[in-house]
């Protein structure tokens, strides 16, 4: 019961920062309104959260740039999630399949993923796009070794073997009886690459490989704030808390998530509060 | 065993092939002329056409693809074009920053991940050690790069204590190296021990209700007895394979770290060489990674069959 207090008031934050995010805007300063006099202001009634070097509203590119942050995680995540789950479901399923795509996997995994994310950024000109390929490419592989490795426990079941015997074809064994099965892990995964992906995104904004300023991210509002971190710290350590949040809240979100659709960690969990209790 | 090693040591060469013929294409993809960016803007187009040429970049991408691997193969990875050096002489001076971090962060967080889950296995009730196995979840949250900064603000610039950058070797002068490796070791540290500590809970967790637990309390072990001698030691098989995985990662992505301390690890030389379009160093880093990625996996599952007798049979 109380797994699940934690997963609808984690999920609600989540869900209310989303909203502020879409909605808040509207009725904020303007995100680009520059005020030379205003420069550099700590926090304030007329300015919430202060203005940047430009005399910019904080608070109003916070909440605009959750729409950059969040929005191109969220679509990371999509992507990643979906070409892991082909990938893990193809490569766990058939063996012949499995060798290659593995193999692949490994190698794509050693290869330093900021090169990747910087050559990207660097030939095709650093934008939403760019960082939508590179991190889809750097977060599959970790999808699809989860998948895999679940859809090899699935396989092995006897109800499996007797779709097989009964006469149905792989690939609708695949579909039918293994996906089902997957799914919910899959849906965790999903949570787990959020918050991954959050961080990641941070990291590339940050070092000038995600969308380009003057449009607020959350990780490029923290690399302008630097120049300024000891007269205006507020610019560095707000959109830093606000990374931080989404990521922890994400994070707690998944764990309670496994334990719903986890029966094991479920009772393990159980477990170690009976014994919390008794000792 | 050995079947299990020669067949680890034929998937290290394939992956080390794939990695280098990917990198080899996909630097190409980033924009600029070497050749032109040594000799800038005003060099005649003869000169630049020379170093093209003395630099293996004439020709088709193909034939530039086999006369690099063909290099390579013979141990000679050129010469990168900004430090004028073999690239493979460049690289190793570059090592030893990185793998002083990687070291001493992976050992301390491994240290503390299993005090941290071995205080609050023995005492689950002792708050203390309640709110660090909670505080696990937050440090998972913790975007590097931003407690960096902070950290800057806090202890370099507010209080003074510690240098924002710089890097000494701790072998040869160790009092001037090690007030600067404080802060980046602590940025590690943080998320590390975050993910070491979860790591390491879920597999007691797993471990709890198996049956020799059983037999050890039959016997009448004590519960903290129980945990530390029988739980622990079970458990710290996947806390190892995490271990060695981000080892790994360390070795070749300290990147942000490397270059807000201004350490001269292999993250900051990569880069410097994307940025200066040093096409034989970019190869010659990446390569080096990922060997030292695939290698550092295998000693993690060499070391996996010497303690799992389960691991040799399959």
């Amino acid at each position: 019961m109380r797994r699940n207090r934690t997963l609808v008031l984690a999920a609600g934050a989540l869900g209310l920062i989303v909203l502020i995010v879409l909605v808040l805007p509207v009725f904020l300063p303007s995100v680009s309104a520059t005020d030379p006099v205003h420069r550099l202001l700590p926090p304030s009634a007329a300015h919430l959260l202060g203005t940047d070097s430009y005399g910019r509203d904080v608070a109003s590119r916070l909440v605009s740039g959750g729409r950059a942050s969040l929005g191109l995680s969220a679509l990371i995540t999509v992507c990643a999630a979906a070409t892991g789950l082909v990938i893990g479901l193809v490569s766990g399923f058939f063996r012949a399949a499995d060798a290659v795509l593995m193999r692949v996997m490994d190698a794509w995994m050693s290869f330093p993923a900021i090169i990747l994310a910087m050559a990207l950024a660097i030939s095709l000109g650093a934008s939403l796009w760019t960082e939508l390929i590179a991190l889809t490419v750097i977060f599959t592989p970790f999808t699809a070794r989860v998948i895999r490795s679940r859809v090899l426990a699935v396989a092995s079941r006897a109800y499996i073997g007797a779709a097989r015997v009964s006469g149905m074809g792989r690939w609708k064994t695949l579909l039918v009886h293994v996906f089902p099965n997957v799914l919910p892990l899959a849906l965790v995964q999903v949570v787990v690459l959020a918050a991954a992906a959050m961080l990641v995104d941070g990291a590339m904004s940050f070092l000038g490989l995600g969308i380009a300023p003057p449009t607020p991210t959350w990780g490029n509002m923290i690399a302008e704030g630097r120049s300024y971190l000891v007269t205006a710290p507020w610019l560095v350590v707000v959109p830093g808390v606000t990374i931080m949040l989404c990521v922890f809240l994400l994070n707690l979100v998944g764990s309670a998530l496994r334990q719903a659709v986890d029966p094991r960690a479920r009772t393990l969990h159980e477990l170690q509060r009976l014994r919390t209790r008794t000792t | 065993m050995t079947r299990l090693l020669l067949r680890r040591l034929r998937d290290l060469l394939v992956i080390l092939v794939v990695v280098g013929t990917m990198m080899f294409f996909v630097i190409r993809l980033i924009p600029g002329d070497p050749a032109l960016a040594i000799l800038g803007p005003t060099a005649r187009p003869a000169d630049v056409a020379a170093l093209r040429s003395a630099m293996g970049l004439d020709g088709s991408l193909w034939e530039q693809y086999l006369s690099w691997a063909g290099h390579v193969l013979h141990g000679d990875f050129g010469s990168s074009i900004t430090y004028h050096q073999p690239v493979l002489g460049v690289v190793l001076e570059h090592i030893p920053p990185t793998l002083t971090l990687a070291v001493l962060s992976s050992v301390i967080s491994f240290l503390l991940s299993v005090a941290v889950t071995s205080w609050y296995a023995v005492s689950p009730r002792n708050p203390l050690a309640r709110a660090l196995d909670r505080l696990s979840a937050l440090g998972m949250a913790i975007p590097d790069f931003w407690i960096s900064l902070v950290l800057v603000l806090v202890f370099s610039v507010t209080l003074r204590w510690l240098p924002s950058s710089g890097y000494h070797s701790l072998f040869t002068d160790p009092v001037q190296a090690l007030p600067a490796l404080v802060l980046p070791l602590v940025v590690l540290v943080i998320g590390q021990t975050a993910l070491f500590v979860l790591t390491l809970r879920e597999s007691m967790l797993g471990e709890l209700p198996l049956a020799y637990l059983r037999t050890a309390r039959a016997k009448g072990l004590s519960e903290s007895r129980v945990m530390l001698r029988h739980v622990l030691p079970n458990a710290l098989m996947p806390l190892i394979t995490q271990l060695g995985s981000n080892f790994a990662m360390l070795v070749g992505g300290i990147v942000i770290i490397e270059s807000i301390f201004v350490i001269p690890g292999l993250g900051h030389l990569l880069m410097g060489a994307v940025s200066t379009r040093d096409f034989p160093l970019i190869q010659g880093v990446t390569l080096f990674v990922a060997l030292l990625f695939v290698l550092v996996n295998l000693l993690v599952d060499l070391s996996y069959a010497a303690i799992d007798p389960k691991v040799r049979v399959s």
